[in-house]
């Protein structure tokens, strides 16, 4: 797939697709290491719980590259997934409440409208897009308090559980739905005209306007699309934890970003690619869980993962300036 | 002691200065000097050297090769503040005024006098002094006003009253009339008449010959980095500084071909902008090149940025092929196979970190495939066939449009324009700052589209490039259209005239 793109052209394809694989080359070096450490690490029952623990934040890393490549940025993501579980939790604890169908309806319906709602403020208003998402970032979460009156609502009979823990032909929902999200998300950013126009308006928004864009339609899209994903992810979470709580997903956000940088996505916007993301999620994945299975514990992680950001992005500085 | 007096004749000397630029010689062993109290016109193409030469002498660049020397010394400049303290003044075209500031002020910021004990300012004995210096210039501009709400010219005095109360030696004005109307270059060359008798050098970069024989003794003309020569101004003529310049016979540089002109295309009617222009109307005919020429705010920006859907109007219309059309975005404006190159290909026209290829497509993308996706064996044929036939020189289609010349950045504009499939052309400085070679490969292309029928709208400061390409030139004069010259009757002198009144 990675040879494939080479001959497309997309916005910084040298630079981003070499750095890519030099990712990927990292991520094997980081698998090889930690089953020459670990006898558990590489066995088929530890990597595909690893994926199926990162599916939920890799899910939203792969829509938060969108928003990063047209130049914005979505921090409401942790704060919709939180309120999303709690809105299906309470649903599902009604009496006489809706079908599971139609409580994934509304949910996906609600990360919707928080997306739009973000989308709106950010084109029509013109706020800027940091400002804004942490509004409802808070905005979100709050009101998953609210409606939780701060406890966490457990889901016994749990069909939505279906969507967290269940398998299709052996492989767990979550993966599925994590790999089939990338795939449609390399898709459209390398092929098809909604992917280019992203690129075209985080790498120049005035030229891109005046090549006759609509500015305002892509960016609305692309926020609505963010939100969408974070109610799936929502909904994952849910499942998997088989509770509703305010808490889930604190913090999430910034991993998230973490993976989307690390995937070589400029904070400017114009560069990066979905792929570039899943590298990133991959190992800060694989980091978690072999540091995990060698003993370390998760205080420990968290300065690695901070210290391999910085690395990695003084790393794609370096390059860029060399590259002129 | 004799040697002293000999060397310190000459206020300043370059010799043989070299620089050098990844992949380009700006400058090739340029020799210049400046005798106290002269006027050394500079003059060039854009790209010929001249802002390198000028930012080597104001420290903003380090030269490669050379030795500068002022009044017989040799100095080095390693910032801009190294060679403001050796007397060198640059009053650039993009004006470094502090709006928000007082004329005073202005003149003495970083050095504001302060009250004794307090270290409060001390409003008196600034605009004191500030009038002090505009009196010695023989200007009079209230101290106390600000400069915000100042003229153009106004600003340039104040800029040139900075110079003056550091005490430049060396004056460098880069082309200081380009927004100017006839009264304040008569005014400006006043004050440079009198800097000179007060002992000061000015260097004086213009485009505009005549500017060049009034107000200068002797003219240097650089070409592709090398010096062409230096020439007493009294004892050289136009044509000959031209060749010196273009390094080409005039009719070369300029393909203009006599195309049969066909039915009105656009027609303008009307068009409002309130308080920036007012009853606009003009049409473009197949085959046509309509030139719109103004000084720097006159409204011509404003006219095809609404004709484009950019800006929004008040009032008027526009009639495409005889019939009234509504165009409110530029994507309308496309679908009306209307295509607009914007003035700044950097900020408005490229997307840099972008391919060759991405680029050429940019207003083009949902024209590259029948479905969602785009057809890239589609996109990469187009975007060849432009390369090849405005002469792009890259190294790939896959190349970061960044890592391009200014020129072929400038050709992958007009590509992406072309590739819009339009019929009417609105273009906006399509040659500014690049080199002469794909100047002409612009025009070319632009005869090309002429004989295929199409409309073009030309605005240009460039009044060689106008007056050659233009099969008529609008006068915008402050909001308003106030002569239309036949290609036949335009000379210099007429349109600067016009669009001064």
């Amino acid at each position: 797939m990675a040879k494939d793109q080479a001959v497309s052209g997309e916005g910084g394809r040298k630079h981003t697709l070499s750095s890519t694989a030099i990712l990927f080359i990292f991520l094997v070096v980081m698998v090889a290491a930690f089953s020459a450490l670990s006898r558990d690490f590489y066995s088929i029952y530890n990597i595909t719980s690893m994926l199926t623990n990162i599916a939920f934040s890799g899910i939203v890393a792969g829509t938060l590259t969108l928003v990063m490549i047209m130049g914005g940025l979505d921090i409401s993501i942790g704060g919709n997934i939180a309120f999303t579980s709690c809105l299906v939790a309470y649903l599902y604890n009604l009496e006489k409440g809706p079908a599971t169908g139609i409580i994934i309806l509304i949910a996906l319906l609600l990360g919707a409208t928080i997306g739009s709602f973000n989308g709106f403020l950010i084109t029509k208003l013109d706020l800027n897009p940091i400002i804004t998402t942490l509004g409802t970032m808070a905005i979100t979460r709050g009101m998953g308090y609210v409606l939780t009156k701060s406890r966490s609502i457990l889901i016994l009979e749990n069909v939505v559980g279906f969507i967290g823990r269940g398998t299709i032909a052996k492989i767990p929902f979550p993966l599925l739905l994590f790999i089939l999200s990338y795939v449609v998300l390399t898709i459209l950013m390398g092929r098809a005209k909604f992917g280019r126009k992203i690129y075209c308006i985080g790498a120049n928004q005035e030229a891109a306007k005046l090549s006759g864009i609509s500015i305002q339609k892509i960016k609305f899209l692309t926020y609505l699309i963010s939100g969408i994903a974070a109610s799936l992810s929502g909904l994952i979470l849910t499942g998997q934890s088989a509770v509703g709580m305010p808490q889930h997903a604190t913090g999430v956000e910034l991993d998230v970003i973490t993976a989307v940088l690390l995937g070589g996505t400029s904070l400017g916007g114009g560069k990066g690619s979905v792929l570039g993301t899943l590298a990133g999620v991959l190992i800060l994945g694989v980091l978690y869980n072999g540091f995990t299975m060698i003993g370390f514990r998760y205080v420990h992680i968290r300065v690695f993962q901070g210290i391999i950001l910085i690395l990695v992005v003084s790393l794609y500085e370096v390059r860029e300036k060399k590259s002129y | 002691m004799l040697l002293e007096f000999v060397m310190a004749d000459r206020l300043l000397e370059m010799r043989s200065i070299s620089k050098r630029f990844p992949g380009v010689l700006a400058l090739d062993g340029v020799s210049f000097d400046l005798e106290e109290g002269e006027v050394h016109g500079l003059l060039g193409e854009n790209g010929a050297g001249k802002s390198t030469l000028i930012k080597i002498l104001a420290g903003d660049y380090s030269k490669d090769e050379g030795n500068i020397f002022i009044s017989g010394r040799q100095v080095d400049f390693h910032s801009p503040s190294d060679s403001q303290a050796m007397g060198i003044s640059v009053i650039y075209q993009e004006l470094n005024t502090l709006d928000a500031l007082s004329v005073a002020e202005n003149i003495f910021v970083g050095n504001l006098p302060k009250k004794a004990g307090l270290g409060t300012v001390d409003w008196r004995t600034l605009n004191r002094n500030a009038r002090t210096v505009l009196d010695r210039m023989l200007v009079h501009i209230n101290p106390k006003k600000i400069v915000g709400d100042l003229t153009v010219h106004e600003k340039q005095i104040i800029e040139i009253a900075k110079a003056i109360y550091k005490d430049a030696k060396i004056l460098v004005m880069d082309e200081p009339t380009a927004a100017l109307g006839e009264k304040d270059t008569v005014s400006l060359f006043n004050i440079i008449r009198s800097l000179k008798l007060q002992g000061v050098g000015v260097i004086y970069i213009s485009h505009r010959l005549n500017e060049i024989f009034e107000i200068t003794d002797r003219v240097t003309v650089l070409r592709d980095g090398r010096l062409t020569g230096t020439e007493k101004t009294g004892e050289t003529e136009k044509g000959k500084l031209i060749t010196m310049m273009v390094g080409r016979e005039l009719k070369d540089m300029y393909p203009k071909r006599e195309v049969p002109i066909g039915k009105t295309l656009i027609e303008v009617k009307g068009l409002n902008i309130k308080g920036i222009v007012e009853d606009i109307s003009f049409q473009v005919r197949s085959g046509e090149i309509v030139g719109l020429f103004g000084l720097l705010g006159s409204g011509r920006q404003n006219i095809v940025r609404a004709l484009y859907g950019i800006d929004e109007c008040e009032s008027g219309e526009i009639h495409i092929d005889s019939k009234p059309v509504m165009v409110d975005t530029p994507a309308t404006a496309l679908k009306r196979k209307m295509g607009f190159m914007p003035i700044d290909r950097k900020l408005e026209g490229l997307a840099l970190t972008m391919t060759v290829s991405n680029n050429i497509t940019m207003a083009n993308i949902d024209n590259l495939g029948s479905g969602t996706l785009i057809d890239r064996e589609f996109e990469r044929k187009n975007a060849q066939k432009w390369v090849t036939d405005v002469k792009i020189k890259t190294p790939s289609l896959e190349t970061d449009v960044n890592s391009l010349s200014g020129g072929n950045q400038q050709k992958i504009v007009l590509a992406k324009l072309l590739e819009t499939g339009s019929r009417i052309f609105i273009m906006n400085e399509p040659t500014r700052g690049i080199d002469v070679g794909a100047k002409v490969d612009i025009y070319q292309m632009m005869e090309k589209l002429c004989e295929n029928g199409a409309a073009i709208i030309m605005i240009s400061s460039e009044l060689p490039e106008i007056l050659a390409m233009a099969d008529r030139i609008l006068i915008v004069s402050k909001g308003k259209i106030t002569a239309e010259f036949g290609r036949e009757e335009a000379t210099q002198e007429k349109l600067l005239h016009a669009a001064t009144i």
